[in-house]
């Protein structure tokens, strides 16, 4: 079922209008902006590549065939850099072995239940490894020494709030909340500012 | 390799180079001056500064806990110096409507999560820069209810306040007039005030409107929250004027002009008005003594630079986390065995539903509406109460707790997000009783800066259980009777407290009711670690108001002696 939703350049139209800030069009446009070749700097190509046929099939974009809303780098440049989100589960080693170590689980998972590696599954299969991975009690022995469930939370967070973080996946769900300027006056139900556009088919 | 070896940002020079090597370590303890570590630039260890010249009082941290009384102990003529581990923005120009560009709000340090229910820090709990985390906290201020400080005498459970709601009541009362906090008068809950709030109510935006609808038909009583947000323009003595709200709904990732009361733009600018001294970007790592066990001076690192400012007194506001991090690692005050115990987080269980109306749940101040007819609910098999407010959300928070909190991923997530301007939701703000499992110590695990990581230990007992079902089952009528569809609940657990317990004496408590550490009489506590009991509401406000009495308390102190 096709879910209604904006106008596509909805918030490309909006980005260089007096209704968004600077420092708000800076982010934005940023990640508008970014290059479709991304070269891992800090995660293997291989394991890279695994990365990004995980992250396709967490955040399907048919819709996207030519330019999928890249996940993967994000995550790259976070490892890459030592960055923390201010705290970790305890349950879990740090970030970047947590990463490695949860790849590579996947392809365990992956090898024991369809004998192949990961990126060389169909969908379905993917989505069937995932759903081990998210169970919490994959095949693999990778998952006897790391949390199945909470590696896949902390995974599936992070790239959903990469996601969504993209002017696109926010034009996708109707959001023009950047374009605050100079204020929401209608904010009870069933209202909306002039530049709030209705939601179409 | 593990990330503590990447130096976080704004941090050039760990404080003291840590030999992991043990045969390394036995060379260097032979030949202390010779420098196999001073080749590594960024590992070369700063010569500490000379002393610079002994100040009245240094304040750690610039949150809700030492910005007001920093400025208090200023307007009374003293030399202060505030030291604030993060930097000082100017929010009109930096801060994006944009909530990952605006992710340095947050400690963002590792803090790890341990226990049956692991508490989220990060965004959720922590903050950094002159501010602190009223840089992003919601701005709810409601007060205690005056039983919410005498939890045991009535349920014979947690642990009372060594102060009554009327101890507090006029530091809540000047707290709300300074920062123009916006909220309805007479207040329908809790016992008749002298002076009603400085403004009038914000403007409910639709998550407000949906839950009065719903609570009206099962017959609960709402009204608009109290926020510390100005419904319109306001001046204040020593601050001049703030601008109205202009319904962003960004108060969790930093207002941009200034209509939230975060510290920065209230008791810091007043502050800085009677002269003191703030000092972004310094993290403090050492608190020395003398003979007699009093605090001489604190050691920090600023911009890659060690410092030591002298002081006769220290008031340590670094929050639940970082004030017992601070006294554990100094060995400092810890003489009751009470400090890191305690641990409390306040249940606060969210449920959302979906809407035929049109919700756009971005819009307004996200905490519109709320009921305290949960204070004490009749039959309630639990000690303790909880609050309800409506809650409006921004898109990334909300799809980070979707995936979490509702498992829901591929097709599906991106599916259930495209509704996301038909979703509302409404949460509790509930008490949450100590328990012996539940504290903080100090791992073995080392961050950038070479300090050891601290370790929660937070796991809901039955208590907390027993509040989330009765308030879960709660929500989910109110919203049924709104006439959501798709209703589920997230559970989740907000502020940390009680580390560094406030109590009669220092058999069992680390400070005393004027935020006197009982080991160490010219430290002072003034955070939400010295909180005996969680409280059923919001801590921001009453950790203000217990800042300005310690301030007051002390100050009292001082005109006694100098008599």
């Amino acid at each position: 079922m096709s879910a209604p939703h904006y106008p596509a350049g909805t918030v490309r139209a909006l980005l260089p209008t007096a209704h968004v800030s600077g420092a708000t069009r800076t982010a934005l446009q940023q990640r508008l902006d970014a290059p479709a070749d991304y070269a891992p700097q800090f995660l293997a190509p291989e394991t890279f590549a695994l990365l990004e046929a995980v992250a396709a099939c967490l955040f399907p974009q048919p819709d996207r065939p030519e330019r999928p809303i890249p996940l993967a780098p994000s995550v790259d440049q976070r490892l890459l850099e030592g960055r923390a989100d201010g705290w970790r589960y305890d349950a879990l080693p740090p970030d970047r072995e947590a990463y490695r170590l949860g790849l590579g689980g996947i392809q365990e998972t992956a090898q024991a239940l369809f004998l192949n590696d990961f990126p060389t599954l169909d969908t379905q299969q993917r989505h069937h490894v995932m759903e081990a991975v998210a169970g919490g009690t994959p095949p693999g022995a990778i998952w006897q020494t790391l949390d199945a469930a909470r590696f896949f939370e902390e995974m599936l967070a992070e790239l959903t709030e990469i996601y969504y973080a993209h002017p696109l996946a926010q034009e996708e769900i109707g959001y023009v909340g950047m374009a605050d300027l100079p204020a929401w006056t209608k904010i009870g139900l069933n209202e909306k500012d002039d530049r709030e556009v209705t939601m179409g088919e | 390799m593990p990330d503590e070896e990447v130096l976080e940002e704004g941090l050039l020079t760990p404080v003291e180079p840590v030999i992991q090597d043990p045969l390394l370590r036995e060379l260097m303890a032979d030949a202390p001056a010779t420098a196999p570590t001073l080749d590594i630039p960024q590992e070369k260890g700063q010569p500490t500064t000379a002393p610079l010249e002994e100040v009245d009082c240094v304040v750690i941290g610039l949150g809700a806990g030492g910005a007001p009384l920093l400025a208090r102990l200023a307007q009374a003529g003293l030399k202060v110096v505030a030291l604030e581990a993060g930097p000082w923005h100017n929010p009109e120009k930096d801060f994006a409507t944009d909530e990952r560009a605006q992710d340095f709000l947050f400690w963002n340090d590792e803090r790890l999560s341990a226990g049956g229910d692991p508490l989220a820090m990060g965004k959720n709990n922590s903050g950094t820069g002159v501010g602190g985390s009223t840089l992003h906290y919601t701005a709810y201020t409601p007060r205690p209810l005056p039983d919410d400080l005498h939890i045991k005498r009535d349920f014979d459970k947690g642990e009372d306040w060594p102060l009554t709601y009327d101890d507090l009541a006029p530091y809540y009362e000047e707290v709300e007039q300074f920062l123009g906090v916006s909220g309805p008068t007479p207040y329908p809950w809790g016992p008749r005030r002298p002076k009603g709030y400085a403004l009038a109510p914000l403007p409910l935006n639709s998550a407000a409107q949906l839950m009065m609808r719903g609570a009206e038909k099962i017959g609960i009583r709402t009204a608009p929250a109290a926020n510390a947000a100005l419904s319109a323009r306001y001046y204040q003595e020593g601050v001049g004027w703030r601008e109205a709200c202009t319904n962003r709904g960004f108060c969790q990732a930093g207002c941009s002009n200034g209509a939230k009361a975060s510290m920065d733009v209230t008791f810091i600018p007043l502050a800085v008005k009677y002269g003191a001294d703030i000092r972004p970007n310094s993290f403090v790592t050492e608190i020395e003594r003398n003979a007699q066990g009093l605090v001489t001076a604190v050691v920090y690192t600023q911009n890659g630079q060690q410092h030591r400012q002298a002081c006769r007194h220290l008031f340590l506001c670094g929050g639940s986390v970082e004030t017992p991090r601070l006294l554990l690692m100094n060995e400092l005050a810890l003489s009751s065995g009470q400090v890191g115990r305690n641990l409390m987080a306040h249940p606060g269980v969210q449920v959302w539903g979906t809407f035929a109306d049109e919700v756009r749940p971005n819009k307004g101040i996200p905490g519109g509406l709320i009921s305290q007819d949960t204070h004490r609910p009749k039959g309630a098999d639990f000690a303790g109460g909880y609050l309800l407010q409506s809650i409006g959300v921004m898109p990334v928070t909300f799809s980070g707790q979707v995936a979490r909190g509702r498992k829901l991923w591929g097709q599906p997530l991106r599916d259930y997000m495209r509704s996301f301007n038909h979703i509302a939701g409404i949460n509790i703000l509930g008490d949450c009783l100590p328990h012996s499992s539940n504290y903080l110590e100090l791992s073995d695990e080392l961050d950038a800066r070479q300090l050891p990581k601290p370790r929660l230990h937070f796991t809901a007992q039955e208590n907390e259980h027993r509040m989330n079902a009765h308030a879960e089952r709660i929500m989910r009528d109110i919203w049924e009777a709104a006439g959501a569809t798709d209703i589920w609940a997230f559970n989740r657990y907000a502020h940390v407290i009680g580390t560094a317990r406030m109590g009669l004496s220092g058999d069992d408590a680390v400070v005393d009711r004027d935020g006197r550490a009982f080991d160490v009489p010219n430290l002072y506590i003034s955070d939400n670690s010295t909180f005996p009991s969680a409280l059923s509401v919001n801590p921001a406000l009453t950790i203000m108001a217990l800042s300005l009495r310690t301030a007051d308390k002390f100050l009292e102190r001082e005109r006694r002696r100098d008599a």
